[in-house]
């Protein structure tokens, strides 16, 4: 139990340390950062809507896809904020590669731990 | 003055069946009622206890899905999982994946809300929006026994006391169901103690008076008194018998070498008037010796009452086979025998198989009690039209 314990733990400090990879950064962090738009926000909503990563994925590259309001699970007070985002010029595998990349640097599982 | 001032009843052995017959049912039955009662009562009990354990579960849970709420809205690095060291907890996504906790159970079963596997209680609590992604929180806890061992303990007490209760009940109501036919015994008996005490007198007086006749005076009517001396036996035979009963539990026994041999010639020779009279032509193979630790007067009761029956269900100008051996003395006789069914009934005092002959079918019961007294075994082996051998093993 204490074994199991120490490995989560090291393996939650190592991914609160973790940077985003180039890929995060180029095509969506960078952006987002720009327009102050909060990651870390629009992950927990998808997070609560959809529960897993397979989940989420479909849903983001669907929106990615087409960037619509209608297709976004965003409140209506969220595009009064931030700007309507445009269509990504990405081809279908770097945009899934992109989504997996944000869904991963988020997740959940690994920012868990249990405080001893 | 009375002869007996103590009363010993004694129940047949068929009454004494029907009574054990009566308590074995009525316990039985109390028993069965009583159990099925305490198992019911048990399983509501267990549930109960189950149920409030479970309610902890889920009040746990509760607090758990609070937490959890809080954590998703500041997800603040970092997540530090809530956890109550008292139960184990783990969250799993809308697929059934695990997520995070502080236990990884290896088999859910998904299909129950609350159940119990290996002494542990289990609560899958739904989650419903995701927080932290987790659409299920199972939690769990160890099964407290203690209030259950309390309970069978509780349980196996009351049985027991009711166990103790309804017997001693059903004690008290078999002596209170045998009380009537008690009361016929004990009237039974003091008639027949007072009859005895009344005829003791008189059947000495004639006894004497007809030895004294005898001796004596010669007297002509020779055929006429060896009638009177006939019945006058069987009159004094009866008292002893009678006596016999009432004082058996009571009457002190002078142990001493019985000369069996000689005291069965002594007896047939006290019969020799009846035997003459129904013309039996008697058989004796009787070894020289034989000697038995016994009183004597039982032995008298023991070889008076073999012979007087064998005589008595004897036909006329029948024959009777006496043989004694080192271990054993067999009488047989040519009566009309005795249906096998009724053989066990006989023994049994008050019982005859036969009433074409006088008595009060005591004979074979004294002879039982004497068996029985000295470790002796009784066999009777008789069917319809058959004669009847009566073996006597020591």
């Amino acid at each position: 139990m204490v074994k199991k314990i120490y490995t989560i733990l090291l393996l939650s400090t190592l991914a609160q340390t973790k940077e985003p990879t180039p890929l995060l950064q180029q095509n969506c962090l960078e952006c987002h950062t720009r327009q102050k738009i909060p990651s870390e926000l629009v992950y927990r909503r998808y997070l609560m809507k959809f529960s897993t990563k397979e989940r989420m994925k479909k849903t983001l590259l669907s929106y990615l896809k087409n960037p619509k309001k209608e297709n976004s699970i965003m409140p209506q007070q969220f595009f009064l904020k931030f700007p309507q985002k445009e269509a990504l010029d990405l081809n279908g595998t770097l945009l899934e590669e992109s989504i997996g990349a944000y869904l991963d640097f988020f997740d959940v599982r690994s920012r868990l731990e249990i405080k001893r | 003055m009375r002869l007996l001032n103590i009363q010993v009843i004694d129940l047949l052995s068929s009454e004494k069946r029907s009574l054990v017959r009566f308590l074995a049912i009525y316990l039985s039955s109390t028993l069965i009622l009583f159990s099925l009662g305490s198992y019911m009562f048990y399983t509501f009990q267990k549930h109960q206890i189950i149920d409030n354990q479970n309610a902890k579960l889920q009040l746990e849970a509760e607090k758990l899905t609070q937490k959890l709420r809080e954590l998703h809205e500041t997800y603040k690095k970092p997540l530090l999982y809530p956890h109550d060291p008292s139960s184990d907890s783990a969250i799993y996504d809308v697929d059934r994946g695990y997520i995070f906790g502080t236990f990884k159970p290896k088999k859910i079963d998904w299909s129950k809300e609350f159940y119990k596997k290996e002494e542990k209680l289990y609560y899958l609590h739904s989650l419903n929006p995701y927080y932290l992604g987790a659409s299920s929180l199972l939690v769990s806890k160890d099964f407290n026994p203690k209030p259950l061992n309390e309970l069978v303990k509780m349980l196996l007490l009351f049985l027991v006391g009711a166990g103790v209760l309804f017997t001693l009940l059903g004690l008290f109501l078999g002596r209170l169901f045998t009380a009537p036919m008690r009361e016929s015994m004990e009237l039974m008996n003091r008639f027949i103690e007072d009859t005895t005490h009344e005829l003791n007198t008189p059947i000495s007086t004639i006894l004497t008076n007809i030895e004294l006749l005898d001796t004596i005076y010669n007297c002509e009517g020779q055929k006429e008194m060896r009638r009177i001396e006939m019945a006058s036996k069987t009159l004094s035979r009866l008292y002893e018998d009678l006596t016999f009963l009432k004082l058996n539990h009571n009457y002190h026994r002078a142990l001493e070498s019985v000369n069996i041999s000689t005291l069965l010639e002594e007896r047939i020779e006290f019969f020799h008037t009846l035997i003459e009279a129904k013309e039996i032509k008697i058989i004796k193979n009787l070894h020289p010796h034989i000697t038995l630790e016994m009183d004597r007067n039982d032995a008298i009761r023991l070889l008076d009452n073999l012979l007087s029956n064998a005589i008595k269900y004897n036909h006329k100008s029948g024959k009777l086979e006496v043989t004694l051996t080192t271990n054993r003395l067999v009488v047989q006789n040519d009566g009309d025998g005795i249906k096998k069914e009724d053989i066990s009934l006989i023994q049994n005092r008050f019982r005859r198989a036969n009433s074409s002959e006088g008595g009060f079918g005591i004979g074979l019961d004294i002879i039982g009690q004497v068996v029985t007294r000295y470790g002796f075994t009784f066999t009777i082996d008789s069917d319809t039209n058959q004669p009847t051998k009566v073996t006597l093993k020591w």
